[in-house]
């Protein structure tokens, strides 16, 4: 110890206190078995048990036919349940990889985006032959198998109430756009209670026709601007 | 045997001439009192019907272009052998339904997939020792602590492995019986062809008339008490026996027997998978097991006889070395 480094009084003490923790910790004892020469009548008769044994392989159950003729049995060929398990949604896969090769469709769709189509949605679906269709979404349909998912599209043309289903991975389906986006989260998956005339969106083919004018190079006016506005209000209006 | 009763007994001897009165007797003794002298043959005349001879046969309709009818076991196997299929089947495993879209047409096919797990000929039936020919196939595996000692003793005796699920499918003649141990893969279906798929129906239980039969039920209203959905009659009364006849229909357990839908397409082969697609829908719940088999109101594939059928050998290489 140099005479230059302050001289604390308790550092010994402390000092003293950890050395004897780690002799303790070192010298510490566990409970060791009772050898032969103290407890005699206690020693086990049969050797202790080799590395690896299990319980189970002395159960009486796993004893499978003692002293009876062994029957040989032929070891059975590949499995090919074993191989591929779920064959349908290998052969579902493949399907969509055909009618959707960009992945756009399954996005949309898809319960990890946080962007996809959602019950209340206003969409309009570009057929492949035919004029398009567009209504609120009431039900999207998801299967088991995802190439069956269907939506079910309601209007009102001409006061006339209308609901299409449509499978979104048919060929006749070119596209499928979202229009207006709900204003608040449905509390709902099954928007039926729009039928009743109370709640019934109506026509939505304002809405459409505006957006289509928007997208093909219309106006001012952007499309999330207009969203969430009550019909009739000025307050805004560019 | 001719007849007595029916001769009218028209002939002349010099007896006759003075017989004024006949008493009347039997026929027989008729004609032994006027001729007594003269055996029974002679006494036939025009009027006497050929007697046909009888065959067995005769009891069935019979005639020009009609197919002779017989009840041998030889007459069975000609009555059935435009049915029965040339080549046996396979046994699958049904995993589920789903869709496929024809690019050009948008049109919405529905299909079964069908998995086959470990098929291999078990065993065979033969016309000399059982009576028809046939082919034991089996298919999955099963622990041998769960098999007893004496099918143990029989997989072995044949040289099989222990399966799961066995069946029959009856073939025409001995040509269509593979080797024992032979692996059947799926490509014994080709795409295009038609198969009958046989499985046990879904069990509905123990179904009302209105599920197992079809019946409308009664009103729901207008007073009707108690009875929507019953049976309400029985059938007629007094007129009919006063009884209920045997075989009425009932309520009583549906479901859970074989059923057989025909000509169901086969639309896709995945050998090394063991998937078969066929078109439409097939009898059972998923994870039961389905029997295929070439569809008998179709014609036959034309594909040699060892299409779909390998070798066991080491199953395993034997297995890798086909695919």
């Amino acid at each position: 110890m140099s005479l230059s480094a302050p001289v604390r009084p308790l550092a010994c003490i402390k000092q003293a206190i950890r050395q004897c923790r780690i002799e303790l910790q070192q010298t510490r004892r566990y409970a060791v078995p009772a050898t032969e020469a103290e407890y005699p009548s206690l020693q086990t008769r049969y050797p202790p048990p080799t590395p690896g044994f299990r319980p189970s392989q002395a159960i009486k159950q796993n004893r499978f036919e003692t002293g009876l003729k062994k029957i040989p049995v032929v070891p059975p060929p590949r499995s090919t349940t074993k191989a591929c398990p779920d064959p349908i949604s290998i052969l579902t896969n493949k399907q969509i990889s055909v009618l959707d090769p960009t992945g756009a469709r399954t996005r949309l769709f898809s319960p990890a985006n946080p962007e996809r189509v959602q019950p209340g949605d206003i969409l309009v679906v570009r057929l492949r032959t035919g004029d398009p269709v567009s209504g609120t979404v009431l039900n999207i349909r998801q299967r088991h198998q995802p190439i069956d998912t269907a939506i079910l599209l309601r209007n009102q043309l001409t006061r006339v109430g209308v609901e299409v289903w449509f499978k979104v991975y048919s060929p006749n389906v070119e596209g499928i756009e979202v229009v207006q986006r709900a204003v608040k989260r449905a509390r709902r998956a099954k928007l039926y209670y729009m039928r009743q005339p109370r709640h019934d969106v109506g026509s939505v083919e304002g809405v459409v026709k505006q957006y289509l004018r928007q997208r093909s190079g219309g106006p001012l006016g952007s499309r999330e601007a207009n969203t969430g506005r009550k019909t009739g209000s000025k307050k805004g209006r560019k | 045997m001719f007849r007595l009763d029916r001769i009218n007994i028209v002939f002349s001897t010099s007896r006759t001439h003075n017989a004024t009165q006949i008493r009347t007797h039997t026929p027989q003794s008729t004609a032994r009192f006027l001729c007594p002298s003269v055996p029974r043959s002679f006494t036939r005349t025009i009027r006497t019907i050929q007697p046909t001879p009888r065959t067995r046969t005769d009891r069935f309709n019979h005639g020009a272009g009609l197919p002779i009818l017989g009840a041998s076991k030889t007459a069975a196997f000609l009555r059935k052998e435009a049915m029965l299929p040339l080549r046996t089947g396979a046994l699958a495993i049904k995993k589920g339904m789903t869709a496929i879209y024809d690019p050009t047409t948008a049109k919405r096919t529905a299909y079964t997939v069908l998995q086959l797990d470990r098929c291999q000929v078990t065993g065979h039936k033969r016309r000399d020792a059982h009576g028809y020919w046939a082919v034991q196939i089996g298919c999955g595996t099963i622990e041998a602590r769960n098999v007893s000692r004496a099918e143990r003793g029989n997989y072995a005796a044949q040289g099989v492995p222990l399966k799961r699920h066995v069946a029959e499918f009856r073939v025409k003649d001995a040509a269509g019986l593979p080797e024992l141990g032979s692996i059947v893969t799926a490509d014994l279906f080709q795409e295009g062809q038609y198969v009958d798929a046989r499985a046990d129906s879904r069990g509905m239980g123990f179904a009302g008339g209105m599920k197992r039969w079809g019946w409308s039920g009664q009103p729901a209203s207008h007073g009707k008490s108690l009875s929507h959905r019953v049976m309400g009659s029985s059938g007629a009364s007094q007129g009919s026996g006063s009884r209920v006849h045997p075989g009425k229909r009932m309520a009583g357990r549906m479901g859970g027997e074989q059923q057989t839908v025909q000509c169901l397409k086969v639309l896709r082969v995945d050998k090394e998978n063991g998937i078969v697609v066929v078109h439409g829908a097939v009898p059972g719940p998923k994870k039961g097991i389905v029997k295929l088999q070439d569809a008998i109101k179709k014609p036959w594939p034309q594909v040699e006889l060892s299409v779909g059928v390998s070798k066991m050998g080491s199953t395993a290489e034997a297995l890798e070395s086909t695919i």
